[in-house]
């Protein structure tokens, strides 16, 4: 039993991770229609924002701030630069392509990706770089019940995943931002005719989408410890995944998409095996395509005649 | 007048013959150095510069750039090294393998540095008649005869497989163990050769596989049991095994990890009371190398035992080329290929012979073993 837990922390940890990834990817598509392939490039830039605050303020072993105030400078920082990232992206990338055929947007997100990849290949170089989180964070801290560890890395993530999305429900359904983000989303002429900026509508989507990718990255430097300028791709597959297989488009649908995939992930790994894990997991999101094409909270899209 | 002719013709004769002896004494000269004319070619060097075993990689070309500066001094010749980045990725070993056979004044190649490079380059070579010598690629499977060009410097799998685990059976005494590869050539050849001695000594084995892309192990460490006291990592990303091993300290697992020669990485991978196995040597613990070791000291820094055997593999080129100028020829493809199939040097930077089987491979090869201590510092135990 003790066993089953450690799988279920470890894979909603992991699955947390995902989810706030697919939430950026979701709420882009859901504004834009647009699958954003560059996305899963800006966790990876918010991965080397998280480490380059860490070499600031003296490295792993020698920092000169307190830890929690660290942490807040490389969450607020990675959030606020690759959110940023993300608006110039939509600005310049994807705002001349608005009205162009479908394909061209998607093409231009590939290359996208390619470009912010190399980029960072050029600029910080293919060597691993390294967190080190057990130097300033204790690998003995967190909790422990039983057999089962969770240390305070996961704590954290798991936390600060659940406030986010919380947060961003509140945004969508509470404000005014996001009552403009979803009549964009509806219908992003008559939005515009009704006198919604539709610009600032989209590019505040990017926004906030770069920033919850861009926290993210910071968590998985935390939590994985490595950064290159690839683990982009890997990241940006699952959230496409995540997703996908709770109904792309739905913010809720996202965050179960995640931590189902997590925690498929995890138990493939502990009860099969991992040599098996993401043959069963891709077969997984297979299964659910063909049994609920629109995801397992997506709703099916009408079009008129 | 007749006796002006005659000083007249002896003083111009004499120039003539002066002129002419210093004509055959260049000649001479050159006769008795070996060399009319400068010892000159290029070599080829592949290797991870930059990637994710970049500090293995630039320990390859500091050590390739060593032995042929060295040698350049000793044997008078005008040997360049021309670099070729693979980054580990057998789709970037062929690009560069296919600038270097497209480049005539490269007459042979040191590395490419992983088995799966060598998998990947291996016809490319044997199309363009180039040797390559590895200097740490060690999967059994290349010297089948199915690369005849190709050669190493250090002793392959199917002695280090069998030599780790019978060390594990003999030393460590584990009930289950964990062998996790990483789904390259390397790896998976390991696992092969390891699993089976495992098993006939009745240990339960749980055999796992992820990719290098892997980054998180906690799934895969959870499933580390209390019996298992060993877990095997065949993997040539060191970072990942250190990711792995602070894995297993968060979850509280007792198991210690033994790595191959993948993970020699000293400034990498420092889980303490690790073991890790390595074809080459501490060679500052070689006293026919101090000087060596101190030159790549002062001017690279520390070092690990990926560098020696590159330098083992330069030196057998340059002692090549220089040899085949020395015959009076000018350096090629053939030429050099066939004089590194004669090479027998009595010894080397790797304290043992180099002479090379038909299959390339190094006669009499042994691994070496060392264990992490509490400073991560690696010791050399008895294997």
């Amino acid at each position: 039993m003790a066993f089953f837990f450690q799988e279920l922390v470890n894979g909603l940890t992991t699955g947390a991770l995902y989810a706030l990834v697919a939430l950026g990817f979701t709420m882009v598509y859901g504004v834009l229609k647009l699958l954003n392939f560059a996305h899963g490039d800006l966790y990876m830039i918010g991965s080397y924002v998280g480490f380059f605050v860490i070499q600031w303020f003296g490295g792993p072993n020698k920092l000169t701030i307190a830890v929690p105030l660290l942490l807040v400078i490389m969450f607020v920082l990675a959030a606020l630069l690759v959110g940023g990232l993300g608006v110039a992206m939509e600005r310049f990338a994807y705002r001349p392509l608005r009205d162009a055929p479908r394909i061209a947007p998607l093409i231009t997100a590939i290359g996208v990706s390619f470009f912010l990849e190399n980029s960072a290949l050029l600029l910080f170089g293919a060597q691993y770089r390294v967190y080190n989180t057990s130097e300033f964070i204790s690998l003995s801290s967190g909790i422990q019940i039983g057999s089962v560890t969770i240390d305070s890395v996961q704590i954290l993530v798991l936390v600060l995943a659940a406030l986010l999305t919380v947060g961003l429900r509140l945004l969508v359904n509470r404000t005014t931002l996001g009552k403009q983000m979803r009549a964009v989303a509806a219908d992003r002429e008559a939005a515009e005719m009704l006198g919604i900026n539709v610009n600032f509508t989209i590019a505040a989507t990017f926004f906030i989408g770069g920033a919850l990718a861009g926290v993210a990255g910071v968590m998985g430097g935390l939590l994985f410890n490595q950064v290159t300028p690839t683990i982009g791709f890997i990241a940006g597959l699952k959230a496409f995944t995540a997703a996908v297989v709770g109904g792309i488009g739905s913010i809720p649908g996202a965050v179960l998409g995640g931590l189902l995939l997590g925690v498929a992930e995890s138990f493939i790994t502990g009860y099969i095996s991992s040599t098996y894990t993401n043959l069963l997991v891709f077969l997984l999101l297979i299964a659910v395509m063909l049994v609920r094409p629109s995801g397992l909270l997506g709703r099916a899209q009408l079009q008129k005649v | 007048m007749k006796r002006s002719a005659i000083i007249a013709a002896a003083a111009l004769g004499a120039l003539v013959a002066a002129g002419c002896g210093s004509s055959s004494s260049t000649t001479g000269g050159g006769s008795a150095s070996g060399t009319t004319k400068a010892c000159v070619a290029s070599i080829g060097l592949e290797a991870p510069i930059t990637g994710p075993v970049a500090p293995l990689g630039q320990e390859q070309l500091h050590f390739a750039q060593l032995a042929m500066i060295t040698d350049n001094l000793a044997n008078k010749t005008r040997i360049t090294l021309v670099q070729g980045d693979t980054q580990l990725n057998p789709a970037m070993a062929t690009t560069v393998t296919q600038q270097f056979t497209s480049n005539n004044k490269i007459v042979a190649v040191v590395g490419p540095a992983g088995s799966q490079e060598v998998e990947a380059v291996g016809p490319l070579m044997d199309r363009a008649g180039l040797a390559f010598i590895s200097g740490s690629a060690t999967n059994a499977s290349l010297t089948t005869g199915k690369y005849p060009t190709f050669f190493r410097s250090v002793s392959k799998d199917s002695v280090q497989g069998p030599q780790d685990a019978n060390y594990i059976v003999n030393t460590l005494h584990p009930k289950a163990l964990m062998i996790v590869d990483d789904q390259e050539a390397y790896s998976t050849g390991l696992v092969s050769a390891m699993v089976p001695i495992f098993s006939a000594a009745g240990i339960k084995v749980d055999h796992e596989s992820v990719s290098q892309k892997t980054t998180d192990f906690s799934s895969l460490v959870a499933k580390v049991t209390p019996d298992t006291t060993v877990v095997v990592l065949p993997w040539q990303v060191a970072a990942n095994a250190q990711q792995f091993g602070k894995d297993l300290a968060q979850e509280h697992k007792k198991a210690v990890i033994f790595g191959t020669d993948g993970l020699f990485s000293p400034g990498t991978f420092t889980i303490s009371g690790s073991y890790v196995s390595s074809f080459g040597p501490d060679i500052t613990a070689i006293p026919a190398d101090s000087a060596i070791a101190a030159a790549a000291k002062a001017k690279y820094g520390t070092f690990g035992t990926f560098g020696p055997p590159v330098y083992a593999a330069t030196h057998v080129v340059d002692e090549a080329i220089a040899s085949v100028c020395k015959s009076g020829q000018t350096p090629s493809r053939a030429n050099v290929l066939a004089a590194i199939k004669n090479t027998n040097e009595v010894t080397s930077i790797l304290g043992q012979p180099i002479k090379f089987d038909s299959h390339g491979d190094v006669v009499n090869g042994k691994f070496f073993l060392f264990k992490i201590d509490s400073s991560g510092k690696y010791v050399l135990v008895p294997a």
